[in-house]
């Protein structure tokens, strides 16, 4: 498999009053194509920085790309003009949000939205020379002047973008869209108005989607529909997808590959496979015995002593130090980096590979 | 055993108006409980699970009289509560409850100390000093340092901002504290600490818990007992090991395999064959609630609603197919 998205030293902090908090911290992360990409963490991991680095939407100020790179399909992605990046987001990247009812227009109907994407690619895919090199000779963020406005309500509509909406609606399974594309988003259910926002990022066929705790507010048998559907689009529209959740069950239930953060770093990446039958590193064990996974009688949990470490004061060492119970001498003088010990499994820790030790002693 | 608390057809009606009139006579209503009837035997605890909306959360706040139920009884104690008769301070003292989000439980203008200590003042008519003493004895319970009685919430961290809230429901010595979604707003370790010191305190103190929760997981780890609830009915209820590992009616069957599990052999959540989503609680399909998603629906599952009945020792289902699922 080929790398679709590759981040390497990737750092990104936040300015504050009380100080820079370094959310990103040297973080190298690969997706593949057609592969689902779960990154798991606690919240103030980093994981949502991560998406928002990946799809250019970082608040700028407070927040800051020091270093590094993103690279997806051959281009930075960081140091792109704000005007070329967004012809890859929405187009190339795409991204679902959390909260679906904040993600939608509250005023307009469902088909018109989804209208709306449909529409902004096929006026991309036509005039997408001029606009660049538009772009590039004024040096300024304009909007791109092929963009037509967004058709006011449905009558509007041509009959055959009208199917388009109601075969992308059809696609995420939403019960008779005839009736849907008339709707307001207020009017419809958690699950369905998630549906519509994976409906119009597919409608984009995006090669990777990035989807940020998007069964987070919904039920868990919604959850598991949505998930479910996800898995079933991804295959279908062969797509990549960067899942970010705090929740490792769900991680483990739907990802081919899972990242593990923890304070701003990557500790862990591997097959979920290998990731939850021989987790390598300590954070990792440790989430791992904190998860429920049976009745009080036969499961004794066994949380991770300590808290997080305060991201304001930079930290040489490894993050985890004064929490893990396999701490040693090395581990508070210098940050241990991502080495791969097996096939596909990648492991930030001194426990782990020789390696690790002798660029120590290198450096 | 004996029960530290029954309800009896327990029922909850919010009612709603349609339109500004009013005076306009045509009420509807919102059947948030409906008709529920549960027993927490004293010592145990029971997990009412459920999804949003399912009325889980409004039947607590029933039992402890913080909503007025519309129509059933509440047994507290071998006393019914809802009469009017009977000692209320009593009933306060006994019976505490934990809410989800301990930042808006949490007044973030009072000390933690005066947090905990000032509803004993009140409910136990203690001294000073001896409230001092209590709650000094409840932070240390929840492993809290004693330092902690003159921060304010905003310097605490989520779990410890839990840990208070915690502090202050043992503090007056409860017989039951209703647990309401306790570790659903925390991280995945906290959430580990705070189970394991709900069981602790359990044993210590021999508590009764009632637990609210749409997290199957917390459910089957920290209950002796489960109720499902769908739409405000109660469908199935029983030992949570049998219905962990024998799930009769069918919602609670798609309940369980819906939830996701961290063991990637096992993917139930990709193989979930559940259609369609929870139903509105003020025009909620006739018959049983449940039966425009359900697989065995029948023309009698729109026509009657079905009955709470036992299939084996203890163990209820309200289903009219009941034997499609043994």
């Amino acid at each position: 498999m080929t790398n679709l998205l590759r981040v390497e030293n990737l750092s990104v902090c936040y300015e504050s009053r009380g100080g820079r908090v370094t959310a990103l911290d040297k973080v190298n992360v690969d997706i593949r194509s057609n592969e689902l990409l779960a990154v798991v963490g606690e919240s103030g991991c980093g994981k949502s920085t991560l998406a928002l680095a990946i799809i250019g939407l970082l608040p700028n100020p407070p927040a800051r790309v020091l270093n590094g790179e993103i690279e997806f399909k051959g281009t930075n992605l960081v140091q792109l003009q704000p005007a070329r990046m967004r012809e890859y987001r929405g187009t190339q990247i795409a991204m679902i949000f959390q909260e679906p009812l904040s993600s939608l227009n509250p005023v307009y109907k469902v088909g018109d939205q989804i209208a709306e994407a449909i529409i902004v690619k096929k006026s991309r895919e036509d005039g997408h020379a001029v606009e660049t090199e538009f772009m590039q000779k004024t040096h300024k963020v304009t909007l791109p002047s092929k963009v037509p406005k967004r058709p006011r309500s449905g009558k509007r509509i041509s009959a055959e973008l009208k199917q388009e909406i109601i075969a992308s609606l059809k696609l995420v399974r939403i019960p008779d869209p005839e009736q849907v594309i008339d709707r307001y988003p207020f009017e419809l259910s958690g699950g369905m108005r998630q549906r519509i926002m994976i409906a119009m990022a597919l409608s984009q066929e995006p090669a990777l989607l990035v989807a940020d705790e998007p069964t987070t507010a919904l039920d868990v048998t919604t959850q598991a529909q949505v998930l479910k559907l996800m898995r079933e689009l991804m295959e279908k529209v062969k797509t990549s997808i960067l899942l970010i959740t705090h929740d490792l069950a769900v991680a483990c239930q739907v990802a081919d590959r899972v990242a593990v953060m923890y304070a701003g770093d990557v500790v862990e990446a591997a097959n979920v496979f290998e990731l939850f039958s021989k987790p390598l590193h300590p954070y990792t064990e440790g989430l791992l015995s904190c998860l429920p996974t049976g009745s009080k009688h036969k499961v004794d949990l066994r949380p991770i002593p300590g808290s997080v470490p305060d991201l304001r004061s930079p930290l040489v060492a490894c993050k985890y130090a004064s929490r893990c119970p396999h701490v040693m001498k090395k581990c508070t003088e210098k940050k241990p980096d991502l080495i791969e010990i097996r096939e596909k499994h990648e492991v930030a820790c001194y426990l782990h590979g020789e390696k690790n030790g002798t660029d120590t002693a290198n450096n | 055993m004996e029960p530290i608390l029954q309800t009896i057809d327990l029922s909850k009606y919010f009612p709603i108006q349609r339109g500004i009139n009013p005076f306009s006579k045509a009420k509807k209503f919102v059947r948030a409980v409906d008709g529920v009837s549960v027993t927490i035997w004293k010592g145990t605890t029971i997990a009412v699970v459920g999804e949003s909306g399912c009325g889980k959360t409004t039947l607590a706040r029933a039992m402890a009289l913080l909503t007025k139920p519309t129509a059933g009884d509440v047994i507290f104690n071998g006393k019914s509560i809802i009469n009017g008769k009977t000692n209320l301070k009593q009933v306060y003292r006994d019976l505490q409850m934990i809410f989800q989000d301990p930042e808006s439980s949490l007044d973030p203008n009072i000390r933690v100390g005066n947090s905990i200590g000032e509803p004993l003042e009140g409910l136990m008519g203690w001294s000073k000093a001896e409230v001092r003493g209590a709650v000094d004895k409840s932070l240390a319970a929840v492993g809290l340092p004693l330092d902690c009685v003159d921060r304010f919430p905003g310097q605490l961290s989520g779990g410890q901002k839990q840990r208070v809230a915690i502090a202050r429901a043992i503090s007056p010595q409860p017989k039951l504290v209703i647990l309401d979604e306790p570790t659903s707003a925390l991280d995945a370790s906290v959430q580990a600490q705070i189970l394991r010191l709900l069981l602790q305190l359990q044993k210590d103190y021999s508590l009764s818990y009632m637990l609210i929760t749409h997290n199957i997981a917390v459910a089957e780890y920290l209950s002796d007992f489960m109720a499902v609830m769908y739409s405000g009915n109660l469908v199935e209820y029983g030992l949570t090991e049998e219905i962990m590992a024998k799930p009769r009616h069918p919602y609670t069957i798609a309940l369980i395999s819906s939830a996701p599990i961290a063991n990637p052999w096992k993917r139930n959540l990709l193989q979930v064959e559940i259609r369609g989503e929870v139903p509105s609680a003020i025009n909620p399909p006739p018959g049983c609630k449940f039966h425009p998603r359900c697989p065995y629906a029948d023309g009698i599952c729109s026509r009657q609603t079905p009955k709470l009945e036992e299939v084996s020792q203890g163990h209820f289902v309200a289903c009219h197919f009941k034997e499609k699922t043994a």
